[in-house]
């Protein structure tokens, strides 16, 4: 027997909710932490499809950024401390630059600083790249509100004809080499993209017949009221939404921007969730929102939680002077139990080896 | 023997996608709130509703974007796409992310994706374009799986330049329109590159590199220096690069995808008769 | 079921309409095929039915279309999903979503089908169609019979009335094509579906139709009782081919009926002299491939191949789907380098000649044809193509005009793309054959042409081998393998399982036996052409 995949968004709001934490803290102790978490989280319930391993590439990207922030900061940053560890020859750039200074003493204090500031941005990727790794996209697009229907299928078909695409980009090189035409540089690029498009727009109206011979487009008659409720939510959303950033960036008294952002979040969501209603589509075996969905959904909001409970020193810590931080007990105990979520969600075990290879991954591994 | 085939003028009214008034209205509100949500570090003064917040505040920037960005996509596609055009939309949004795919390292190829939705949108109409340029990063997203915060800022970046690109005036034709769309198409690029770095720069709230860091609170002046001395710093030979790759491939090769969009458009019956 | 009356169709951008005054009445629980020469209008009469002409691809049609009681007029294809499945040729390219039960599930997703109902029809349809165990699948790696199964189950989910099929098998090979038609022949006969189908591979589906509906080069329709149609049309099955030579009326439809009553002619034929259509020597070798092995995407596309192609030799590549059978031939075209082992055309290695001493040695026809196009309209194509091989002005165009005569003056200004998939084989085929390189190959070389046009490209492929080229032609057309190979290589598994002279390796396989050797087992004869020469030498 199968186990049924946890509704993604729960997944989703896990991972946001453990990225505001890592947003919020600089304590290299915490941060560790919630870089061991995610990545046994990921390892544990990566799904069998051929971006499972982008993981790592969102830890990379998120370790690149630390290295230009301390590249940066060594060049460029304001001496904070008295460990100097080097002093650079130093130069003023135009005032058009803001002024910068460039070269000078470099201090241990500011390297770790900005190292600290940086792996808060690495820890906040891999907490997205975990959601990115267990979900799969197709699941994502289907768990759309009925409004952002035609939306989501445009993407659908997006996703599913890239192999095609990628197949048919191969075809074209190839065709060409057989009529004795180049095959790279400008020349090249323009007669394989031009006929790639040409045949992708072609196929786009065989598709397109397709969909319309199998009842896409059709239209149910809908109660005037309903519709008239999902325009005015999804228009009044806007608008409330429009007011209260007036508000909170200032506009008005202080107590008027939040209730208003909040106010217009909850309409906007009203407008999308009535919207739609005009296409009588149902939904093949939708993701169901299950108790270990609360579950899961429970386990971000608890990391929020712990934020805003121990917002402060704990979570920030002081470049200067340097210090071996302490770990704050309330957000690593919530990092901590967010680990569940490996238990949750595990990924099926294989039981037979993949004879099913993975969605088009060859070419697509092929073309990157 | 026939007649041969008509030349490939651009045709007076295109409607892929129709902007009626609804949709209209909510793509100019969230475009006005976009501009917002891309540049609010400046706008926010000290002792505004924001204190204490300024760490959250890209998180639920970018949450009430893609809130507002799911409501424009509904109400343009509500009703508004037949198969033809949501069957094109796939296709070239499929294209285009492949196009991203190809090798992301390379700032050439940045541009592939601007190279596609310029002609996508002045052939095919502004509703289309926004679109198009909205759901390419989306499709993108998923395909490379880089969906996280940034992507609302993307999705709306993009949908802008192809939409812009779909305002351009319809009389120019021949050489001059090409021109008209690789000028169009670097200029809007940078400002692309510009808004992404800053939609992402508020994240960098320090103190080590004080010249170059998000000053919460601090004046509009000060701010938009740091931003500037920051964006020169890591984001413009990129840009530049990005730019010149989108001029040459406008310029190379975008007449003949005009004509193979035009083509399609006239097939799939998206024109009006001049 | 389906009502025609009085339809005359222009497709846009044409003066002359394609179809003229078409009636025709297919009554409930029958399968109708539609034969005809190709660029006849067969796709398009298809189109009126299932109403994506005139509401997808413009165009104006006069007269009435009516498909159970609902005019077509009125009702644009979406407001006939639940009563018209719509199958075309190429399965890959209607699919919306890329698995198995979601594409199953998607037509009934857009009618607002309750969710219970859609899980308990998908379970019939898995079961109905064989589908079951690949369910989870992507449907990218089904095999190219399973995807057409898929498509069919994918408008069936709906429970239409109706199938609309254009050309279901003709991608497919023998075997997968019977695994589609037995299953539309279920269909008909335990759910009482009308079907209404075009197809070119007559020998294929002619057996199970029970009416026949031709249409001819002036847009003009004879409907009926499917011997009687067939016996004068303009295309006919081997079978019915050979009927006309033996004085057969009306003529037989299926091997069976066909031996019963093969009697006297073999007989008459036993006394003649046995046909040798086989050159006695043929040139020096013109290709080699030495142990070849390729690997592509992961998968060992090919196993240790070895092949040799003479000047002036005909070689058939025959297997499944999937076999390698394109692979090999575009090893031998240069454009895949083998992993291991050697490969050499006219004493080169492909792979390694610049593009344009490649066109000078190897001309490879792909198994899409309209890859190799990529002019604006059909004679900027020709002109493009003189060009660019140094050939005279308008060679390429004679060249067309061969296979297809007439195309060049009434369609020159259209995009290749535009043309129908025979036409646009024709004008691929004339752009590689006009430039006569030594090793020609072409895969899948007959699908869309109709039996004039095969025959024309068969006496051709002679004349080029009788030249002193050498030709290797991939195919599942046993019937153009027996006409026109000297020697048959079957392919499976990326590995070579039989090499040898075609009329041995044809006859001994029932899966690759022409209806001809069928119906004169155990005579030596192949094709009707073979037959007719053995009975002119008998009298």
């Amino acid at each position: 027997m199968k186990v049924r995949e946890v509704h993604p968004a729960a997944w989703w709001l896990w991972s946001l909710g453990l990225a505001l934490l890592a947003s919020r803290t600089t304590n290299m102790l915490l941060v560790a932490l919630i870089l061991a978490m995610t990545t046994f989280v990921a390892l544990s319930c990566r799904r069998p499809s051929p971006w499972s391993s982008a993981y790592l590439v969102f830890v990379k990207i998120g370790i690149a950024a630390v290295v230009l922030r301390v590249t940066l900061t060594a060049l460029a940053g304001a001496p904070i401390g008295t460990h100097v560890l080097v002093t650079l020859p130093q130069a003023h750039l135009p005032h058009v630059f803001a002024g910068t200074r460039i070269g000078g003493p470099i201090t241990a204090e500011e390297l770790a600083l900005s190292a600290e500031e940086g792996v808060r941005l690495l820890a906040m990727l891999a907490c997205v790249g975990v959601a990115n790794v267990v979900t799969t996209p197709s699941r994502l697009v289907k768990s759309m509100p009925a409004a952002l229907y035609e939306a989501g299928l445009a993407v659908t078909v997006a996703v599913s004809i890239a192999p095609q695409t990628v197949a048919q980009l191969r075809r074209v090189r190839a065709a060409r080499r057989l009529r004795g035409r180049p095959t790279r540089g400008l020349a090249g690029v323009r007669g394989l993209g031009v006929p790639v498009l040409e045949g992708a727009l072609a196929s786009s109206l065989a598709l397109a017949a397709a969909m319309d011979s199998r009842g896409y487009g059709r239209r149910v008659p809908v109660r005037r009221g309903r519709r008239v409720i999902a325009s005015t939510a999804a228009l009044g959303g806007i608008v409330v939404v429009g007011a209260g950033t007036y508000g909170i960036t200032g506009g008005g008294p202080r107590w008027f921007g939040w209730p208003l952002l909040s106010a217009g979040a909850v309409l906007l969501v009203t407008g999308l969730l009535l919207g739609g209603a005009r296409s009588p589509r149902t939904r093949y075996r939708a993701d169901r929102w299950d108790v270990r969905a609360s579950a899961l959904a429970a386990l971000g909001v608890l990391a929020v939680i712990a934020t805003t409970a121990s917002d402060g020193d704990p979570l920030l810590t002081p470049g200067d002077p340097l210090a071996v931080p302490n770990l704050p007990w309330l957000p690593a105990a919530a990092v901590l139990v967010a680990a569940l979520a490996a238990f949750l969600d595990p990924a099926p075990r294989r039981a037979k080896p993949t004879a099913d290879p993975p969605v088009g991954s060859a070419p697509l591994r092929a073309a990157a | 023997m026939t007649t041969l085939a008509p030349p490939l003028r651009p045709p007076t009214s295109v409607r892929a996608v129709q902007v009626r008034w609804r949709s209209g209205l909510a793509l100019a509100a969230t475009s006005v709130l976009g501009v917002a949500a891309f540049l609010w570090p400046l706008f926010i003064g000290h002792g505004a509703g924001i204190d204490g917040h300024e760490a959250d505040a890209p998180f639920i920037v970018a949450g009430l974007l893609a809130l507002l960005l799911a409501t424009v996509l509904a109400e343009l596609a509500d009703g508004g796409i037949d198969a033809r055009a949501l069957a094109m939309l796939g296709v070239l949004a499929s294209a285009g992310s492949l196009l991203r795919l190809l090798d992301p390292r390379i700032a050439l190829t940045e541009g592939m994706v601007f190279f596609l939705l310029a002609p996508a949108g002045r052939a095919l109409g502004r509703g289309f374009g926004f679109l198009l340029g909205a759901l390419t990063l989306f499709a993108s997203a998923l395909l490379t799986v880089g969906v996280g915060p940034w992507l609302p800022f993307q999705m709306l970046g993009a949908g802008w330049f192809a939409f812009g690109a779909g305002c351009l005036p319809q009389r120019v034709h021949g050489r001059a329109e090409v021109l008209m769309l690789a000028v169009y198409a670097v200029a809007a690029s940078e400002i692309y590159g510009i808004l992404l770095d800053f939609s992402f720069w508020p994240f960098r709230i320090g103190t080590t590199t004080p010249q170059l860091d998000y000053v919460p609170g601090g004046s509009v002046a000060t701010n938009l220096h740091h931003f500037w001395a920051f964006h020169s710093a890591t984001g413009v030979g990129w840009d530049l690069l990005r730019g010149f790759g989108t001029f040459v491939l406008v310029i190379a090769a975008g007449r003949p995808v005009l004509a193979a969009l035009r083509r399609a458009s006239r097939h799939a019956g998206f024109e009006e008769a001049p | 079921m389906i009502r025609l009356d009085a339809v005359t169709v222009t497709l846009p951008g044409r003066a002359e309409p394609v179809l003229r005054n078409i009636d025709l009445h297919v009554p409930e629980g029958e399968l109708c095929l539609v034969v005809g020469r190709t660029g006849t209008g067969k796709t398009t009469l298809l189109r009126c039915v299932s109403a994506h002409m005139p509401h997808i691809t413009g165009g104006v049609l006069a007269g009435h279309v009516s498909v159970g009681g609902r005019d077509t007029r009125d009702h644009p294809p979406r407001e006939l999903a639940d009563l018209v499945g719509v199958v075309g040729q190429d399965a890959v390219a209607t699919f919306v979503t890329d698995r198995v039960e979601d594409e199953l599930a998607y037509a009934m997703e857009s009618l607002g089908v309750a969710p219970d109902t859609m899980r308990r029809r998908v379970e019939e349809t898995l079961d109905l169609l064989g589908l079951a165990d690949v369910r989870d699948r992507a449907l990218l790696s089904l095999s190219a019979g399973q995807q057409q199964r898929v498509a069919i189950g994918a408008v069936l989910t709906a429970h239409p009335r109706v199938l609309v099929l254009d050309e279901p098998t003709s991608a497919l090979d023998p075997p997968a094509a019977e695994e589609v038609l037995a299953v539309l022949t279920r269909l008909v006969h335990d759910l009482g579906l009308t079907v209404l189908m075009a197809e070119h591979r007559l020998e294929r589906v002619v057996q199970y139709a029970d009416r026949v509906a031709h249409l001819d080069e002036d847009g003009r329709i004879t409907a009926g009782d499917p011997a009687t149609v067939l016996e004068h049309a303009s295309v006919a099955p081997p079978v019915v081919s050979l009927a006309r030579i033996a004085g057969w009326s009306p003529p037989p439809l299926s091997v069976r009926d066909a031996r019963r009553i093969a009697g006297p002619l073999r007989e008459r034929l036993a006394t003649s002299p046995a046909v040798t259509r086989t050159p006695s020597a043929f040139g020096d070798v013109l290709a080699h491939v030495r142990r070849a092995s390729v690997v592509r995407d992961d998968v060992t596309a090919l196993r240790d191949v070895e092949l040799t192609v003479r000047r002036g030799e005909v070689v058939a590549l025959m297997g499944r789907n999937g076999a390698g059978k394109s692979t090999l031939l575009e090893t031998l075209a240069g454009l895949l380098t083998p992993t291991r082992g050697s490969v050499t055309v006219a004493g080169a290695t492909p792979h390694k000649l610049t593009s344009r001493n490649l066109v000078r040695t190897v001309g490879l026809v792909p198994q899409e044809p309209g890859d190799l196009l990529y002019a604006a309209t059909v004679a900027a194509e020709c002109a493009t193509a003189d060009t660019e091989t140094g050939l005279d002005a308008g060679a390429t165009a004679a060249a067309l005009d061969r296979l297809l005569p007439g195309l060049l003056t009434t369609r020159a200004d259209v995009h290749p793309r535009d043309l129908s998939e025979g036409q646009r084989l024709a004008l691929a085929l004339a752009v590689v054959l006009a430039g006569r390189p030594p090793l020609v190959l072409l895969d899948e070389p007959t699908r869309g042409l109709d039996y004039p046009a095969k025959a024309r490209l068969a006496q051709w492929l002679d004349e080029l081998a009788a030249d002193g080229h050498g030709i290797v032609l991939a195919t599942h057309d046993v019937e153009l393998a027996a006409e026109c190979a000297h020697r048959t290589v079957v392919l499976a598994d990326g590995e070579v399982v039989a090499d040898g002279p075609s009329r041995e390796i044809v006859t001994a396989s029932p899966a690759f036996a022409p209806q001809v050797a069928k119906i004169l087992a155990p005579g030596p004869w192949l094709t009707v052409a073979d037959v007719e020469a053995a009975l002119e030498a008998a009298s």
